[in-house]
């Protein structure tokens, strides 16, 4: 056996240029990014005039943004290998938390805090539910979903009602300060630069993908799986309940379908930006790329004439291929990562019925 | 959270009884698992542990690994009576155990899969980030250390290695983060010949590094070609006990069905 003591710190070999290239090429992002490229493409040659015009632009940023958001948010939950079918009711009812803050006479400040931390409670209490019942969180923040939008219609009853946001804070926070974009497109690139140097480049991100991909082992090695996966339920609330607090604003309203069937288009955009449905691989850049290209289609096809309804049809037609192109890339992966080795190779397509909880 | 890399660099002693058990038993109901068992592993040795299903082996695993406690008896550690309340209790005292399917995460890479919850950070403020740089020093180390060659970059997913790297992959971490003593379950057990071979080098090759190391196998040749002492379970009760070179196979077969 050789002597451990000489040679300690080993070299690492040089990092070519290629081996960079192709690292880069094989981010979970690149079939968003040929998507949206597509996307735009269409679209551009479509209607050219309407398409590539500056209030298209606004409005494209915009919905990107609201719908980017959240995504992002919850795509680190789906990395951890669980589902917030909740969100689209935390956008509702944070809206009605501001409202009630108003309502009892405390400062606008105040009610955007109370908005926010509504999201992160009802992200706790799912956390937890799924962490002692141990049920699949699907079922779990289906039931709280349930509730929380069943809670909000009783509460508001059934009609939207004026929030009376001073407006200067309205404005500030939801208002179209960027050069005639909104101010959510700031928020939406502050959250995707945070979460990917989350993701990246901490501990807590390693563990987030590790949760997702072996749960057993995480565990195993000490990652706190519990409480991350409390942590991650309140980030998502977070996410959601930020949204509501935007559309709260720039509605000036409080609706009790707000936020209705958000968590499918969520769940779409993020596994079209390269996350997949079984945990354990996804980037929040992809999910951006995702609430883009989401964006794109919904104001193309309004330009190009289209009758709105298509809308959902394209957005199930886009999930098909994404989720098909995820899961052959995933099965594949090793044939264009890293040099395989010889034997073991049968096993491959293993991941999914490890990762699937 | 975990704490940041403190342990990374400990080597046990490298003499001496690392793990001992005495007069352990352990029932379920009005099952005995383990009946009164008593056994030692030295620092540097590898201790054999053979049985058929149903000896006793698992349950003896788990009140190592902290998972369950013992009805009666004790554990020694060093030569002092401990006790684990739970699986991270034994782990922070220096056991460490590699189960054969649970070890690896497939879509990180083999560096991150090293680091897995032991990560090296850089404190920037009051945020510690990823330090990318040192975990792959910690890596290449850890694999060094025990004399595994997995000749690629290791920033490769996992999911490209063998059944045998990533076998060697759980040792090199265990040994890496201070464990005191390696346990591993059937550590051979859905191998091809040559990767066992590779494995049960490991399994010296960290013996030979200062481990006390209790390896768990179904294969008696194998355990006998690489163990220094070997204990042979029955029915939750010691059934030999034999030093390198005193028992051949055939022998253990007997015993085992006995």
């Amino acid at each position: 056996m050789a002597t451990v003591a000489s040679a300690e710190v080993v070299e690492a070999p040089p990092r070519t240029t290629s081996m960079s290239i192709r690292a880069a090429l094989l981010r979970p992002e690149l079939a968003a990014v040929c998507g949206l490229l597509l996307t735009f493409a269409i679209f551009a040659t479509l209607k050219p005039t309407l398409f590539l015009a500056l209030p298209t632009a606004i409005t494209v940023a915009s919905t990107a943004s609201e719908l980017g958001i959240v995504a992002v948010c919850v795509t680190l939950l789906m990395i951890s290998g669980n589902f917030d079918l909740s969100i689209g009711a935390i956008v509702g009812f944070s809206g009605y938390g501001a409202l009630y803050t108003l309502r009892a006479g405390y400062p606008p400040v105040v009610a955007i805090l109370v908005a926010l931390g509504c999201g992160v409670l009802i992200g706790l209490i799912n956390g937890f539910l799924v962490v002692t019942t141990r049920l699949h969180s699907f079922i779990v923040t289906m039931g709280t979903m349930l509730m929380i939008r069943s809670l909000l219609n009783v509460l508001v009853q059934g009609v939207p009602t004026k929030l009376n946001l001073d407006p200067r804070l309205a404005n500030f926070i939801a208002g179209p300060n960027l050069g005639g974009l909104r101010m959510s497109l700031l928020w939406f690139g502050v959250l995707v630069v945070v979460t990917s140097v989350y993701l990246l480049r901490t501990p807590q991100g390693n563990w987030n993908y590790a949760m997702g991909q072996n749960r057993t082992a995480a565990q195993n090695l000490g990652v706190p799986v519990r409480a991350m996966t409390i942590f991650l339920f309140c980030v998502s609330g977070f996410g959601a309940a930020l949204l509501g607090t935007l559309q709260a604003a720039r509605f000036d309203s409080v609706d009790g379908s707000r936020g209705l069937g958000l968590e499918l288009y969520v769940i779409s955009v993020i596994v079209v930006g390269g996350a997949s449905l079984f945990g354990g691989y996804g980037s929040t850049i992809g999910t951006m790329l995702g609430a883009f290209i989401f964006a794109m289609i919904q104001s193309g096809l309004v330009l190009s004439g289209a009758p709105g309804f298509y809308f959902d049809g394209l957005v199930g037609l886009s999930l098909f291929i994404a989720v098909f192109l995820n899961e052959w890339f995933l099965r594949n992966v090793d044939r264009f990562r890293g040099t395989p080795s010889t034997n073991t190779r049968a096993s491959a397509p293993q991941q999914s019925s490890e990762a699937a909880p | 959270m975990s704490v940041e890399g403190a342990s990374s660099e400990l080597r046990p002693e490298t003499r001496g009884e690392a793990v001992a058990g005495r007069h352990l038993t352990k029932t379920f109901g009005p099952v005995t698992a383990l009946n009164d068992v008593s056994f030692s592993v030295e620092y540097g040795r590898v201790l054999a542990l053979l049985g058929d299903n149903g000896a006793g082996k698992t349950t003896l695993i788990k009140l190592l690994s902290g998972v369950m406690q013992p009805d009666s008896g004790e554990l020694l550690m060093d030569g002092e009576a401990t006790h684990f309340r739970s699986a991270r209790d034994a782990r922070r005292a220096g056991i460490a155990t590699v189960f054969q399917d649970l070890a690896v995460c497939d879509l990180l890479s083999i560096t991150r899969n090293i680091v897995l919850g032991n990560e090296p950070r850089i404190r920037i403020g009051p945020v510690g980030l990823y330090n990318a740089k040192e975990a792959d020093r910690i890596a290449r180390t850890a694999l060094h250390r025990l004399g595994a060659r997995i000749d690629r970059d290791l920033s490769s997913y996992a999911r490209t290695l063998s059944g045998g790297e990533r076998q060697a992959l759980a040792i090199a971490r265990a040994m890496y983060y201070g464990s005191k003593c390696l346990i591993l379950d059937e550590p051979t057990a859905s191998l091809a010949a040559r990767q066992a071979n590779g494995v049960l080098n490991h399994v010296r090759a960290a013996a030979d590094a200062g481990q006390a190391v209790i390896l768990i196998t179904h294969n008696y040749a194998q355990a006998l070609s690489v163990a220094d002492d070997i204990v042979i379970l029955s029915h939750g009760t010691v059934a030999g006990e034999f030093r390198r070179g005193e028992i051949t196979a055939e022998d253990v077969m007997t015993l085992v069905s006995s």
